[in-house]
């Protein structure tokens, strides 16, 4: 499981944040004192920090800097200071995203998850028991056995996939779609999953993705 | 500097004179002088009193011509005192003095206008970041918690950023300081985010978006252009058509000198007199009071932003059938920085 770290000196979004978090599947780690973060968290082990820019006592773009320093560990930047120079600020001290408050939730998750995709370097292999899952090329194989996904349904189905065994809610599928510049509508969505169903039943996955009324899917 | 107003001016003088003349003659003649004496000391008389009087002229004709001059070609006529010689006159001297004097007064005015508004600005910014601290808190609330709050909760919330945006930009817009940063940009990626932004409203609105835009560049501050894009997208659904299906198109033109990015809708369109007018400060026109929640900031903000950042921007629109807004960005190689 992957551990995330939050530096965040607010306490309702950092619990709100961990709860996000953990819900989504994360191990979280929490500081709650910021007098020498750095100190704090050289053995702390964790794969990615999600820092805000305003932390008493420092200023989170230098704590930034330093911790490069010492650590490649990626690193998201959240702040309610919206502005072009700080992003640049930061991107350029090292973090590998920029994200302003208030923030889309699922949008966060989705760019925590590029970021460990990027690390993983697991772009195109990605495993549905033994189906192997490529979303570059929209096909799904089994042996010799080969699926072909539109650009939709392959985004609905690796959404679902990268969050199997939980409840994935209409309003993400909808948030993950926009987020790959695919700007459908409700109906359009319904048709995308109902066809998905359709050729994952003709490829002899049967009902694999549930429906829970007035929550979402479910991929089994 | 006329030459006859000035002799008109010094009337009295001159009249004082020739009365003291005359009079100094009639004083000679009754001593009985010699008229050769009294013909050399008019002549005398005459050339002296010419002499002072085109002296005096030319010497205030040459300082007030500079002045006028001077501020004929001035733009910041305020600065006049920065270009002007010391006068070697007396009363000029004492004008000079007061026109210093008063120029410092204003400049120190202006000095401490110039901090109080900056102290505003900062503190509004300051504000800005504070208030957004409990609207991010609340949208992760929410989130977490969506089986007690619908959408229309969030909906609010978005509301209220984009009402706190509103003024940020506001203040960024109407300060003379330079806090944004040209960049070369991809479109689309501003696109999304601003879609992304709106998606629950425009979903809820039923609104198609149709974005034709591929990896088009433009040099430019996102997040001033996400701004931008976000108001112009917010004024589509709010002035949509109740009874077709609401289109928002977006597409990109991309020229050898220019980019033209067009946001395109079908909604209640603008009357023919107030187009002219909806870059204005506050003006609402028929459509904001039919809708009777426009303020009337919104498109002035954009307006100004997009001078600012060097981009043009034009509106057409026919009533009752559509509104477009064409924002022109220039290629320019002097703003590629990195």
């Amino acid at each position: 499981m992957k551990k995330i770290l939050i530096i965040e000196d607010e306490k309702i979004i950092r619990n709100e944040l961990k709860s996000l978090l953990e819900n989504s599947g994360y191990e979280v780690l929490i500081i709650e004192k910021f007098d020498n973060v750095k100190e704090n968290i050289k053995n702390m082990k964790f794969d990615l920090i999600l820092m805000d820019i305003n932390l008493p006592n420092k200023n989170g773009e230098i704590l930034l800097k330093e911790i490069r320093k010492e650590s490649n560990v990626p690193i998201i930047m959240v702040t309610s200071r919206v502005g072009e120079v700080d992003e640049v600020l930061s991107i350029s001290y090292g973090a590998d995203d920029y994200i302003t408050k208030p923030y889309n939730p699922t949008i966060l998750l989705l760019r925590i998850q590029n970021i460990f995709k990027r690390m993983d370097n697991n772009m195109d292999d990605l495993f549905y028991d033994n189906i192997s899952v490529n979303p570059q090329k929209g096909i799904l194989k089994q042996g010799e056995k080969v699926l072909e996904l539109t650009k939709n349904e392959m985004i609905i189905f690796t959404y679902l996939l990268s969050n199997r065994g939980r409840i994935v809610t209409r309003d993400d599928l909808m948030t993950d779609l926009w987020n790959n510049n695919e700007f459908i509508n409700d109906n359009a969505l319904t048709v995308n999953i109902s066809r998905l169903r359709n050729k994952l039943q003709n490829f002899g996955l049967e009902n694999r993705i549930e429906t829970r009324k007035g929550q979402g899917y479910k991929l089994l | 500097m006329s030459f006859k107003k000035y002799l008109l001016d010094k009337t009295v003088q001159i009249t004082v004179s020739i009365v003291g003349f005359i009079i100094a003659i009639l004083m000679l003649n009754a001593f009985k002088v010699e008229n050769d004496l009294k013909i050399a000391l008019t002549i005398l008389f005459f050339l002296v009193a010419t002499f002072n009087v085109i002296f005096d002229y030319f010497r205030k004709y040459k300082f007030y011509k500079k002045i006028l001059n001077a501020l004929d070609k001035l733009d910041k006529k305020y600065l006049i005192l920065e270009i002007l010689n010391k006068p070697n006159f007396y009363d000029g001297e004492i004008f000079y003095q007061i026109l210093y004097d008063i120029n410092k007064s204003m400049i120190e005015n202006v000095k401490e206008y110039n901090l109080s508004i900056t102290d505003f600005k900062e503190y509004v910014e300051m504000w800005i970041h504070e208030v957004k601290i409990p609207v991010a808190s609340l949208t992760l609330l929410i989130h977490n918690n969506r089986n007690m709050f619908d959408k229309r909760y969030i909906e609010q919330i978005k509301k209220l950023d984009n009402y706190i945006n509103q003024i940020l930009y506001f203040v960024r817009s109407e300060n003379a300081e330079k806090d944004y940063l040209i960049k070369e940009i991809e479109l689309q990626k501003i696109i999304k985010d601003v879609a992304l932004k709106n998606k629950d409203d425009l979903l809820e609105n039923k609104v198609n978006l149709e974005v034709d835009v591929h990896n088009e560049k433009v040099l430019t501050d996102s997040k001033w252009l996400e701004f931008v894009l976000n108001q112009i997208i917010n004024n589509s659904i709010k002035y949509k058509k109740n009874n077709n299906e609401p289109i928002i198109k977006i597409s990109v033109k991309d020229e050898k000198d220019k980019v033209y990015l067009t946001i395109w809708d079908n909604g209640i369109g603008i009357p023919k007199n107030d187009i002219k007018r909806v870059f204005d400060k506050s003006f609402t026109g028929e459509n904001g009071r039919i809708m009777a929640k426009s303020t009337g900031m919104g498109l002035y903000i954009v307006k100004k932003l997009c001078d600012k950042l060097g981009h043009k921007i034009i509106i057409e629109s026919e009533i009752h059938k559509y509104t477009k807004i064409t924002i022109i960005f220039y290629k320019n190689d002097f703003y590629k920085v990195d």
